[in-house]
Protein backbone atom coordinates (compact mmCIF):
# COMPACT_ATOMS: atom_id res chain seq x y z
CA UNK A 1 0.00 0.00 0.00
CA UNK A 2 1.49 3.20 -0.90
CA UNK A 3 1.04 6.22 1.42
CA UNK A 4 3.17 8.80 -0.08
CA UNK A 5 2.80 10.13 -3.90
CA UNK A 6 3.93 12.97 -4.88
CA UNK A 7 1.95 16.46 -5.09
CA UNK A 8 -0.63 17.46 -7.68
CA UNK A 9 2.07 20.55 -8.60
CA UNK A 10 5.19 17.92 -8.84
CA UNK A 11 2.07 15.70 -11.10
CA UNK A 12 0.82 19.04 -12.85
CA UNK A 13 4.76 19.93 -14.00
CA UNK A 14 5.38 16.47 -15.02
CA UNK A 15 2.28 16.22 -17.38
CA UNK A 16 2.41 19.45 -18.93
CA UNK A 17 6.26 18.62 -19.79
CA UNK A 18 7.98 21.42 -17.42
CA UNK A 19 9.29 18.97 -15.06
CA UNK A 20 13.38 18.23 -15.47
CA UNK A 21 14.66 15.13 -16.66
CA UNK A 22 15.45 13.56 -13.58
CA UNK A 23 12.50 14.36 -11.39
CA UNK A 24 10.53 13.05 -14.07
CA UNK A 25 11.84 9.94 -14.07
CA UNK A 26 10.77 9.64 -10.32
CA UNK A 27 7.66 10.58 -10.44
CA UNK A 28 7.38 8.37 -13.88
CA UNK A 29 8.55 5.20 -11.46
CA UNK A 30 5.70 6.07 -8.90
CA UNK A 31 3.04 6.61 -11.57
CA UNK A 32 3.95 2.84 -13.20
CA UNK A 33 2.94 1.56 -9.41
CA UNK A 34 0.61 4.00 -8.35
CA UNK A 35 -3.11 3.40 -9.78
CA UNK A 36 -4.70 6.88 -8.19
CA UNK A 37 -1.94 9.04 -9.50
CA UNK A 38 -1.76 7.31 -12.95
CA UNK A 39 -5.45 8.23 -12.39
CA UNK A 40 -4.86 11.72 -11.65
CA UNK A 41 -1.86 11.84 -14.73
CA UNK A 42 -5.18 11.08 -17.03
CA UNK A 43 -6.99 14.46 -15.34
CA UNK A 44 -3.89 16.50 -15.96
CA UNK A 45 -3.33 14.98 -19.74
CA UNK A 46 -6.60 15.61 -20.55
CA UNK A 47 -6.18 19.24 -19.11
CA UNK A 48 -3.59 19.65 -21.72
CA UNK A 49 -5.64 17.59 -24.23
CA UNK A 50 -8.04 20.81 -23.91
CA UNK A 51 -6.00 23.57 -24.03
CA UNK A 52 -4.94 22.22 -27.39
CA UNK A 53 -8.73 21.63 -28.51
CA UNK A 54 -9.40 24.95 -27.67
CA UNK A 55 -6.18 26.96 -29.45
CA UNK A 56 -6.55 29.54 -31.70
CA UNK A 57 -5.99 27.82 -35.22
CA UNK A 58 -2.99 29.12 -37.31
CA UNK A 59 -2.53 28.09 -40.56
CA UNK A 60 1.08 27.57 -42.05
CA UNK A 61 2.67 30.51 -42.30
CA UNK A 62 5.51 29.00 -44.25
CA UNK A 63 3.86 27.38 -47.42
CA UNK A 64 0.57 26.38 -48.36
CA UNK A 65 -1.41 23.63 -45.69
CA UNK A 66 -1.29 20.64 -48.83
CA UNK A 67 2.65 21.16 -49.59
CA UNK A 68 3.20 20.54 -44.98
CA UNK A 69 1.21 17.72 -45.59
CA UNK A 70 2.50 16.19 -48.59
CA UNK A 71 6.65 16.63 -47.06
CA UNK A 72 5.22 14.48 -44.22
CA UNK A 73 3.48 12.14 -46.62
CA UNK A 74 6.75 11.51 -48.25
CA UNK A 75 8.38 10.95 -44.70
CA UNK A 76 6.17 8.44 -43.86
CA UNK A 77 6.40 6.88 -47.27
CA UNK A 78 10.34 7.11 -47.50
CA UNK A 79 9.96 4.86 -43.71
CA UNK A 80 9.77 1.62 -43.85
CA UNK A 81 6.09 0.25 -42.30
CA UNK A 82 6.79 -0.41 -38.42
CA UNK A 83 3.64 0.26 -37.36
CA UNK A 84 4.22 0.85 -33.26
CA UNK A 85 2.48 -2.27 -32.35
CA UNK A 86 5.00 -3.51 -29.97
CA UNK A 87 3.46 -5.02 -26.66
CA UNK A 88 4.97 -2.01 -24.59
CA UNK A 89 6.99 -4.64 -22.22
CA UNK A 90 8.24 -6.24 -24.88
CA UNK A 91 11.51 -4.91 -25.39
CA UNK A 92 11.99 -4.00 -21.65
CA UNK A 93 13.72 -5.92 -19.10
CA UNK A 94 14.06 -9.07 -21.61
CA UNK A 95 17.52 -9.38 -20.24
CA UNK A 96 17.07 -11.25 -16.30
CA UNK A 97 18.12 -9.52 -13.62
CA UNK A 98 19.29 -12.10 -11.53
CA UNK A 99 19.19 -10.15 -8.15
CA UNK A 100 15.89 -10.37 -6.38
CA UNK A 101 15.83 -6.86 -5.07
CA UNK A 102 15.37 -5.76 -8.68
CA UNK A 103 12.52 -8.27 -9.21
CA UNK A 104 10.05 -5.70 -8.83
CA UNK A 105 10.86 -2.67 -9.75
CA UNK A 106 8.46 -0.73 -12.04
CA UNK A 107 9.45 -0.95 -15.65
CA UNK A 108 11.23 2.72 -16.29
CA UNK A 109 13.20 1.22 -14.02
CA UNK A 110 13.52 -2.11 -15.37
CA UNK A 111 14.58 -0.62 -18.65
CA UNK A 112 17.18 1.61 -16.60
CA UNK A 113 18.68 -1.84 -15.53
CA UNK A 114 18.63 -3.98 -18.67
CA UNK A 115 21.18 -0.78 -20.12
CA UNK A 116 22.86 -0.66 -17.41
CA UNK A 117 23.56 -4.59 -16.41
CA UNK A 118 26.70 -3.37 -14.51
CA UNK A 119 25.62 -1.01 -11.59
CA UNK A 120 28.99 0.74 -9.83
CA UNK A 121 28.07 0.02 -6.50
CA UNK A 122 30.62 2.26 -4.20
CA UNK A 123 30.35 2.05 -0.05
CA UNK A 124 29.21 4.96 1.22
CA UNK A 125 29.24 4.15 5.14
CA UNK A 126 28.71 0.98 6.71
CA UNK A 127 25.27 -0.23 5.51
CA UNK A 128 24.71 2.10 2.53
CA UNK A 129 26.09 1.85 -1.04
CA UNK A 130 25.11 3.99 -3.94
CA UNK A 131 25.34 3.61 -7.81
CA UNK A 132 25.13 6.48 -9.56
CA UNK A 133 23.82 7.65 -12.96
CA UNK A 134 25.06 9.64 -15.69
CA UNK A 135 22.19 11.89 -16.32
CA UNK A 136 23.98 14.40 -18.01
CA UNK A 137 22.58 17.21 -15.71
CA UNK A 138 24.89 19.09 -13.71
CA UNK A 139 22.49 20.45 -10.74
CA UNK A 140 21.15 17.19 -10.16
CA UNK A 141 22.12 13.67 -9.05
CA UNK A 142 20.38 10.53 -9.93
CA UNK A 143 21.27 7.48 -7.83
CA UNK A 144 19.98 3.36 -6.05
CA UNK A 145 21.15 2.89 -2.63
CA UNK A 146 21.38 -0.06 -1.05
CA UNK A 147 20.56 -0.05 2.76
CA UNK A 148 21.54 -3.21 4.35
CA UNK A 149 18.83 -4.76 6.66
CA UNK A 150 18.69 -2.61 9.86
CA UNK A 151 21.44 -0.12 8.95
CA UNK A 152 20.73 3.14 9.82
CA UNK A 153 21.81 5.66 6.89
CA UNK A 154 24.21 8.68 8.41
CA UNK A 155 21.94 11.72 9.74
CA UNK A 156 22.26 14.24 7.01
CA UNK A 157 20.03 17.22 6.18
CA UNK A 158 19.56 18.01 2.66
CA UNK A 159 21.14 21.94 0.96
CA UNK A 160 18.71 21.02 -1.75
CA UNK A 161 15.46 18.74 -2.59
CA UNK A 162 16.02 15.37 -2.32
CA UNK A 163 13.44 13.19 -3.70
CA UNK A 164 13.41 9.71 -2.98
CA UNK A 165 11.40 6.29 -3.76
CA UNK A 166 11.40 3.52 -2.55
CA UNK A 167 11.74 0.24 -4.90
CA UNK A 168 12.14 -2.51 -2.36
CA UNK A 169 12.16 -3.36 1.30
CA UNK A 170 11.39 -0.57 3.74
CA UNK A 171 13.07 2.00 5.60
CA UNK A 172 11.50 4.27 8.43
CA UNK A 173 12.77 7.40 10.00
CA UNK A 174 11.44 9.91 12.57
CA UNK A 175 8.06 10.21 10.16
CA UNK A 176 7.03 6.99 9.83
CA UNK A 177 7.60 3.94 7.52
CA UNK A 178 8.24 3.84 3.85
CA UNK A 179 7.62 0.81 1.50
CA UNK A 180 7.60 0.29 -1.99
CA UNK A 181 6.28 2.59 -4.42
CA UNK A 182 6.24 5.33 -1.79
CA UNK A 183 7.83 8.75 -2.88
CA UNK A 184 9.08 11.32 -0.38
CA UNK A 185 10.54 14.66 -1.08
CA UNK A 186 12.74 16.26 1.53
CA UNK A 187 13.05 20.11 1.14
CA UNK A 188 16.35 22.08 1.94
CA UNK A 189 17.01 22.19 5.87
CA UNK A 190 15.36 19.07 7.10
CA UNK A 191 17.28 16.44 8.64
CA UNK A 192 16.34 12.91 9.00
CA UNK A 193 18.10 9.69 9.86
CA UNK A 194 16.85 6.81 7.96
CA UNK A 195 17.26 2.94 9.46
CA UNK A 196 16.35 0.07 7.13
CA UNK A 197 13.75 -2.50 8.15
CA UNK A 198 15.34 -6.05 9.87
CA UNK A 199 14.33 -8.39 7.55
CA UNK A 200 15.50 -6.91 4.22
CA UNK A 201 17.70 -5.13 2.51
CA UNK A 202 16.29 -1.63 0.69
CA UNK A 203 16.48 -0.71 -2.37
CA UNK A 204 15.83 3.11 -3.31
CA UNK A 205 15.95 5.26 -6.88
CA UNK A 206 17.03 9.45 -5.61
CA UNK A 207 17.60 12.73 -6.94
CA UNK A 208 19.62 15.30 -5.02
CA UNK A 209 19.44 18.92 -6.02
CA UNK A 210 22.98 19.89 -4.12
CA UNK A 211 25.66 18.79 -1.57
CA UNK A 212 24.24 16.91 1.11
CA UNK A 213 25.76 17.90 4.45
CA UNK A 214 25.84 15.50 6.98
CA UNK A 215 25.36 16.66 10.92
CA UNK A 216 26.58 15.28 14.11
CA UNK A 217 29.62 14.03 14.77
CA UNK A 218 29.49 10.62 12.38
CA UNK A 219 28.88 13.90 9.91
CA UNK A 220 32.22 14.66 10.47
CA UNK A 221 33.86 11.11 9.81
CA UNK A 222 31.54 10.19 6.91
CA UNK A 223 31.04 13.41 5.09
CA UNK A 224 34.07 13.17 2.72
CA UNK A 225 32.19 10.03 1.42
CA UNK A 226 28.86 11.34 1.15
CA UNK A 227 30.04 14.93 -0.78
CA UNK A 228 27.92 14.65 -3.42
CA UNK A 229 29.51 16.03 -6.50
CA UNK A 230 27.80 16.05 -9.92
CA UNK A 231 29.12 13.59 -12.78
CA UNK B 1 -9.85 30.31 -21.20
CA UNK B 2 -9.33 33.63 -23.80
CA UNK B 3 -9.57 30.89 -26.61
CA UNK B 4 -12.56 28.68 -25.45
CA UNK B 5 -15.85 29.75 -27.20
CA UNK B 6 -18.64 30.99 -24.34
CA UNK B 7 -20.21 28.17 -23.14
CA UNK B 8 -23.08 29.83 -21.32
CA UNK B 9 -27.21 29.31 -21.89
CA UNK B 10 -26.43 26.65 -24.97
CA UNK B 11 -24.60 24.31 -22.65
CA UNK B 12 -26.06 21.31 -23.29
CA UNK B 13 -26.50 21.62 -26.88
CA UNK B 14 -22.88 22.71 -27.39
CA UNK B 15 -22.01 19.85 -25.31
CA UNK B 16 -23.85 17.34 -27.77
CA UNK B 17 -21.43 18.80 -30.69
CA UNK B 18 -19.10 18.87 -28.90
CA UNK B 19 -18.96 15.00 -28.31
CA UNK B 20 -19.70 14.00 -31.86
CA UNK B 21 -17.00 15.58 -33.06
CA UNK B 22 -14.16 14.37 -30.15
CA UNK B 23 -16.09 11.25 -31.62
CA UNK B 24 -15.14 11.59 -34.90
CA UNK B 25 -11.70 12.59 -34.30
CA UNK B 26 -11.05 9.47 -32.38
CA UNK B 27 -12.71 7.08 -34.97
CA UNK B 28 -10.80 9.00 -37.68
CA UNK B 29 -7.70 7.72 -35.65
CA UNK B 30 -8.92 4.49 -35.35
CA UNK B 31 -9.33 4.02 -39.25
CA UNK B 32 -5.69 5.45 -39.72
CA UNK B 33 -4.38 3.04 -36.56
CA UNK B 34 -6.26 -0.26 -37.88
CA UNK B 35 -6.26 0.86 -41.97
CA UNK B 36 -3.58 3.18 -42.66
CA UNK B 37 -6.37 4.98 -44.14
CA UNK B 38 -4.64 7.80 -45.71
CA UNK B 39 -7.90 9.90 -46.41
CA UNK B 40 -8.69 9.94 -42.47
CA UNK B 41 -4.99 10.84 -41.80
CA UNK B 42 -5.41 13.87 -43.95
CA UNK B 43 -8.72 15.35 -41.93
CA UNK B 44 -7.06 14.77 -38.89
CA UNK B 45 -3.61 16.60 -40.35
CA UNK B 46 -6.04 19.59 -41.62
CA UNK B 47 -7.59 19.46 -38.09
CA UNK B 48 -4.71 19.64 -35.86
CA UNK B 49 -2.14 20.78 -37.86
CA UNK B 50 -3.55 24.29 -37.07
CA UNK B 51 -4.15 24.14 -33.36
CA UNK B 52 -0.67 22.33 -32.72
CA UNK B 53 0.52 25.79 -34.22
CA UNK B 54 -1.79 27.82 -32.39
CA UNK B 55 -0.74 26.21 -29.45
CA UNK B 56 3.02 26.60 -30.37
CA UNK B 57 2.51 30.27 -31.03
CA UNK B 58 0.95 31.27 -28.03
CA UNK B 59 4.57 30.34 -26.15
CA UNK B 60 5.98 33.16 -27.51
CA UNK B 61 9.78 34.12 -28.00
CA UNK B 62 12.14 32.11 -30.24
CA UNK B 63 10.50 28.75 -30.41
CA UNK B 64 7.65 30.42 -32.33
CA UNK B 65 9.04 31.11 -35.48
CA UNK B 66 6.85 29.66 -38.31
CA UNK B 67 9.52 27.19 -39.25
CA UNK B 68 9.92 25.73 -36.59
CA UNK B 69 6.25 25.49 -35.95
CA UNK B 70 5.78 23.67 -39.28
CA UNK B 71 8.74 22.02 -38.52
CA UNK B 72 6.65 20.76 -34.88
CA UNK B 73 3.69 20.13 -36.69
CA UNK B 74 5.64 17.69 -38.66
CA UNK B 75 7.12 15.60 -36.33
CA UNK B 76 3.45 14.91 -33.93
CA UNK B 77 1.77 14.28 -36.40
CA UNK B 78 4.75 11.87 -38.03
CA UNK B 79 4.10 9.97 -34.89
CA UNK B 80 0.29 10.06 -34.80
CA UNK B 81 0.60 7.96 -37.62
CA UNK B 82 3.07 5.73 -36.30
CA UNK B 83 1.59 5.36 -32.79
CA UNK B 84 -1.88 5.19 -34.27
CA UNK B 85 -2.44 1.51 -33.77
CA UNK B 86 -1.85 1.91 -30.15
CA UNK B 87 -4.48 4.72 -29.84
CA UNK B 88 -8.08 3.04 -27.48
CA UNK B 89 -10.35 5.47 -27.80
CA UNK B 90 -12.03 4.18 -24.97
CA UNK B 91 -8.97 5.50 -22.84
CA UNK B 92 -8.39 8.64 -24.17
CA UNK B 93 -10.04 11.48 -26.14
CA UNK B 94 -8.17 12.21 -29.34
CA UNK B 95 -6.94 15.89 -28.70
CA UNK B 96 -5.72 14.06 -24.93
CA UNK B 97 -3.58 11.89 -27.32
CA UNK B 98 -2.49 14.18 -29.37
CA UNK B 99 -1.11 16.55 -26.59
CA UNK B 100 0.64 13.61 -24.99
CA UNK B 101 2.39 13.06 -28.38
CA UNK B 102 2.90 16.54 -28.86
CA UNK B 103 4.68 17.25 -25.29
CA UNK B 104 6.96 14.43 -25.97
CA UNK B 105 8.29 15.65 -29.04
CA UNK B 106 8.62 19.33 -27.56
CA UNK B 107 10.58 17.17 -24.13
CA UNK B 108 12.48 15.49 -26.85
CA UNK B 109 13.80 18.66 -28.87
CA UNK B 110 14.91 20.42 -25.39
CA UNK B 111 16.30 17.33 -24.58
CA UNK B 112 18.28 17.30 -28.25
CA UNK B 113 19.96 20.59 -28.12
CA UNK B 114 21.15 20.62 -24.91
CA UNK B 115 22.75 16.97 -24.84
CA UNK B 116 25.80 16.74 -23.17
CA UNK B 117 28.31 14.41 -23.97
CA UNK B 118 28.32 12.37 -20.64
CA UNK B 119 24.19 11.57 -20.86
CA UNK B 120 22.53 8.39 -20.25
CA UNK B 121 21.11 7.32 -23.10
CA UNK B 122 19.22 4.23 -21.92
CA UNK B 123 16.11 5.94 -21.51
CA UNK B 124 14.07 7.96 -23.96
CA UNK B 125 11.65 10.29 -23.40
CA UNK B 126 8.49 7.09 -23.95
CA UNK B 127 10.19 5.74 -21.17
CA UNK B 128 9.73 8.44 -18.35
CA UNK B 129 6.26 9.94 -19.97
CA UNK B 130 5.11 6.57 -20.63
CA UNK B 131 0.92 6.28 -22.19
CA UNK B 132 1.14 2.75 -22.17
CA UNK B 133 0.45 2.75 -18.43
CA UNK B 134 -3.43 1.95 -19.27
CA UNK B 135 -3.55 -1.47 -18.67
CA UNK B 136 -3.69 -0.85 -15.22
CA UNK B 137 -6.93 -1.76 -13.89
CA UNK B 138 -8.58 1.77 -13.32
CA UNK B 139 -12.06 2.63 -13.11
CA UNK B 140 -13.08 5.63 -15.04
CA UNK B 141 -15.74 7.60 -16.11
CA UNK B 142 -16.47 7.36 -19.45
CA UNK B 143 -13.55 9.47 -21.77
CA UNK B 144 -15.80 11.77 -23.41
CA UNK B 145 -18.01 12.81 -20.60
CA UNK B 146 -14.88 13.39 -18.64
CA UNK B 147 -13.03 15.78 -21.89
CA UNK B 148 -16.61 17.99 -21.66
CA UNK B 149 -15.96 18.34 -17.65
CA UNK B 150 -12.45 19.01 -17.74
CA UNK B 151 -13.15 21.85 -20.33
CA UNK B 152 -16.19 22.56 -18.84
CA UNK B 153 -14.00 23.09 -15.22
CA UNK B 154 -11.34 25.09 -17.35
CA UNK B 155 -13.61 27.87 -18.57
CA UNK B 156 -15.34 27.75 -14.93
CA UNK B 157 -12.00 28.91 -13.27
CA UNK B 158 -10.79 32.38 -12.13
CA UNK B 159 -8.41 34.06 -14.16
CA UNK B 160 -5.87 34.07 -12.12
CA UNK B 161 -6.16 30.54 -11.71
CA UNK B 162 -6.34 29.74 -15.50
CA UNK B 163 -3.64 31.75 -16.48
CA UNK B 164 -1.38 29.91 -14.10
CA UNK B 165 -2.58 26.64 -15.59
CA UNK B 166 -2.03 27.62 -19.32
CA UNK B 167 1.41 29.19 -18.79
CA UNK B 168 2.64 25.60 -17.42
CA UNK B 169 1.21 23.63 -20.66
CA UNK B 170 1.24 26.13 -23.16
CA UNK B 171 4.82 27.67 -22.70
CA UNK B 172 5.57 24.65 -20.54
CA UNK B 173 6.84 26.75 -17.96
CA UNK B 174 7.40 25.20 -14.12
CA UNK B 175 5.52 26.52 -11.40
CA UNK B 176 9.36 28.46 -10.24
CA UNK B 177 9.65 29.87 -14.26
CA UNK B 178 5.91 31.49 -13.54
CA UNK B 179 6.52 32.87 -9.87
CA UNK B 180 9.68 34.67 -11.75
CA UNK B 181 8.06 35.53 -14.87
CA UNK B 182 4.59 37.04 -13.02
CA UNK B 183 6.79 38.38 -10.15
CA UNK B 184 4.71 35.78 -7.23
CA UNK B 185 5.78 34.21 -4.57
CA UNK B 186 6.17 30.60 -5.83
CA UNK B 187 3.72 29.77 -2.90
CA UNK B 188 1.28 31.43 -4.45
CA UNK B 189 1.51 30.31 -7.97
CA UNK B 190 1.17 26.55 -6.22
CA UNK B 191 -1.71 27.34 -4.76
CA UNK B 192 -3.81 28.62 -7.83
CA UNK B 193 -2.56 25.20 -9.60
CA UNK B 194 -3.57 23.26 -6.41
CA UNK B 195 -6.64 25.52 -5.95
CA UNK B 196 -8.08 24.95 -9.91
CA UNK B 197 -7.28 21.35 -9.92
CA UNK B 198 -9.40 20.61 -6.87
CA UNK B 199 -12.02 22.85 -9.01
CA UNK B 200 -11.34 20.65 -12.18
CA UNK B 201 -11.22 17.12 -9.54
CA UNK B 202 -14.75 18.56 -8.34
CA UNK B 203 -16.88 19.51 -11.88
CA UNK B 204 -15.57 15.71 -13.08
CA UNK B 205 -16.56 13.92 -10.06
CA UNK B 206 -20.34 15.70 -9.92
ZN1 LIG C 1 0.71 7.95 -6.04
Amino acid sequence: MIHHHPDNNLLLEYASGSLNWAHSLVVAAHIQLCPQCAAQLKLLNGVGGNLLASATPTPSLVCEEGDVFSKLMQRIDQQPETADTRCPDSDRGTRPVRDPIFASVPPVVRKLLADNPVLQWRRLSKGLKEARLKTGQSEREVSFHRIAPGSKVAEHDHRGREITMVLYGSFSDADGVYTPGDFLVREPGEVHRPTATQDQECLCLSVVEAPVALTGLIGKIVNPFLSIKPQ
Amino acid sequence: MAATKPNQGGASSVQVTDQKRDDEWSGLLVRVGRDRDRQAFERLFGHFAPLIRGFQFSRGGQSSAPEAADELVQEVMFRVWTKAPTYRPEKAAASTWVFTIMRNCRIDALRKSSRQPATDESLNVEDIWDDSQDEQPLVFLQQTRNQHAIAAGLESLPPEQSHVIEKAYVEGKSHSEISEELGLPLGTVKSRVRLALKKLQSTISR
